[in-house]
């Protein structure tokens, strides 16, 4: 496993597995909550390179320490921040895995020795190379994904997949704005008020 | 206070301060990144400030994406903090065209770059106006030229906005303008340059030109009488 370190002295370690043979295991393990210790794990023929995969963890990370994760743990959070939609369910089965998935990504929030060495155990598969990413991912499969499409294409293909990945990912709170609370305003908001009705003087002057 | 000013150490190191905000220069998971900071200013209602400062930073983070979608190049955004009020982009290596411009003559800047610049930027502009993307601040500061590609990346779309009425095109056309006569009237006529490439990539430049001679006659805004 190879460790990157994220924001706030916090890191996520990432192992990638080929011909994996236990996903059915591991699926089971996760849904039912018993996964020890707790991994997330992505479909990694949708993981063109380890950055996009890094933002999304720094957003769990963010609003983890906000409390304000929209799933029920750090690791599933990764998986659905990485997805690039806000439907929970489609996002975990998309970016998650399946019964016969055998190319896996694996992720752990700041893990101990121990645990890595557990993680390890966990998977039967063999472990590659990080850098096996870009050759194996499906590009097509990711082209498929949530506000890619519209993309255009132009330039260095791996490069701006995945910058466009990571624009996306980041972006959705921006597309999702009135899905968003916003702690802060509460505050404030005894009564809902609906601001952007109202004109104040000056809102009206070209 | 003391909260923050903690972070503001957190988001690295002061490149600029605007009217509206801050930018900083800093590291997002391993990348150089620069970080644009709205702060909230104090003066105003504390509910119409969020409010205000929340849908700047969205519209802000919106336009950039539909600019990059069609196909003019912008910085990636990385992440966005709706709390903190932060957008986080990649970090562009490169000099403004306005630093380009005011070298021309002197540091190796020939006629040559400066055609070339002139199209990447009229081009770019085109592009914007055809999708329905007014930039609002078209400036020479603005623009940059990045220095592994020679090619032209837009930045600060916080005044932008989604129009497909000639006229705000024309102002956005008229601000590069003043802009490039305040500035770099020693270049000779850039802006012709450029709107001879704007002409070539827009498909509705007929209109906008048209727009642009009545705005030349009387300004940026509009009369409103009456």
């Amino acid at each position: 496993m190879k460790s990157f370190s994220v924001s706030g002295g916090r890191s996520v370690s990432l192992a990638l597995f080929s011909d994996v043979s236990n996903s059915r295991e591991l699926l089971e393990l996760m849904q039912s909550g018993k996964l020890e210790p707790e991994v997330a794990f992505i479909n990694a023929s949708l993981v063109p390179d380890v950055f996009p995969v890094l933002a999304a963890a720094h957003k769990a990370l963010l609003s983890q320490g906000r409390e304000s994760l929209t799933t029920r743990t750090l690791h599933s959070e990764l998986v659905y921040n990485y997805s690039g939609s806000k439907h929970i369910t489609e996002s975990l089965k998309r970016c998650g895995i399946y019964d016969d998935t055998m190319y896996i990504l694996a992720a752990r929030f700041d893990p101990s020795d121990e645990e890595l060495k557990a993680v390890e155990k966990l998977i039967c598969g063999t472990e590659i190379d990080l850098a096996e990413l870009e050759t194996r991912a499906n590009q097509p499969q990711i082209l498929k994904g949530p506000r890619l499409k519209s993309e255009r294409t132009d330039g260095s293909m791996h490069i701006m997949m995945w910058y466009r990945i990571a624009a996306v990912v980041l972006s959705k709170e921006s597309m999702g704005m009135k899905l968003i609370t916003y702690p802060a305003l509460q505050l404030f908001l005894h009564t809902p008020v609906r601001l952007h009705n109202c004109h104040y003087p000056g809102s009206c002057i070209n | 206070m003391d909260s923050t000013q903690e972070k503001q150490q957190d988001f690295g190191v002061l490149l600029k301060q605007g009217a509206e905000g801050r930018v900083f220069v800093s590291t997002f998971v391993g990348r150089k990144c620069v970080i644009k900071e709205r702060f909230s200013k104090k003066y105003r209602h504390p509910l119409l400030d969020s409010k205000l400062t929340l849908k700047r930073l969205n519209a802000e983070a919106r336009c950039m994406t539909k600019a990059r979608k069609l196909g003019v190049s912008t910085p990636v955004l990385y992440a966005m903090d709706p709390l903190l009020h932060t957008l986080t982009f990649e970090y562009v290596d490169g000099l403004s065209v306005k630093d380009i411009l005011l070298g021309f003559g002197s540091n190796g800047v020939n006629e040559e770059r400066l055609n070339d610049i002139a199209t990447q930027i009229g081009n770019a502009v085109g592009k914007l106006h055809d999708g329905g993307l007014v930039h609002g601040d078209l400036t020479t500061s603005n623009m940059i030229i990045k220095n592994s590609t020679n090619q032209l990346v837009l930045i600060d779309f916080g005044l932008s906005f989604t129009s497909t009425i000639p006229e705000d095109k024309a102002v956005d056309l008229y601000v590069l303008e003043r802009a490039l006569i305040s500035m770099h009237s020693s270049c000779g006529d850039v802006m012709e340059k450029i709107l001879a490439a704007y002409r070539k990539a827009s498909k509705q430049w007929c209109s906008t030109t048209n727009k642009l001679a009545q705005v030349r006659q009387r300004g940026r805004k509009r009369t409103m009488i009456g």
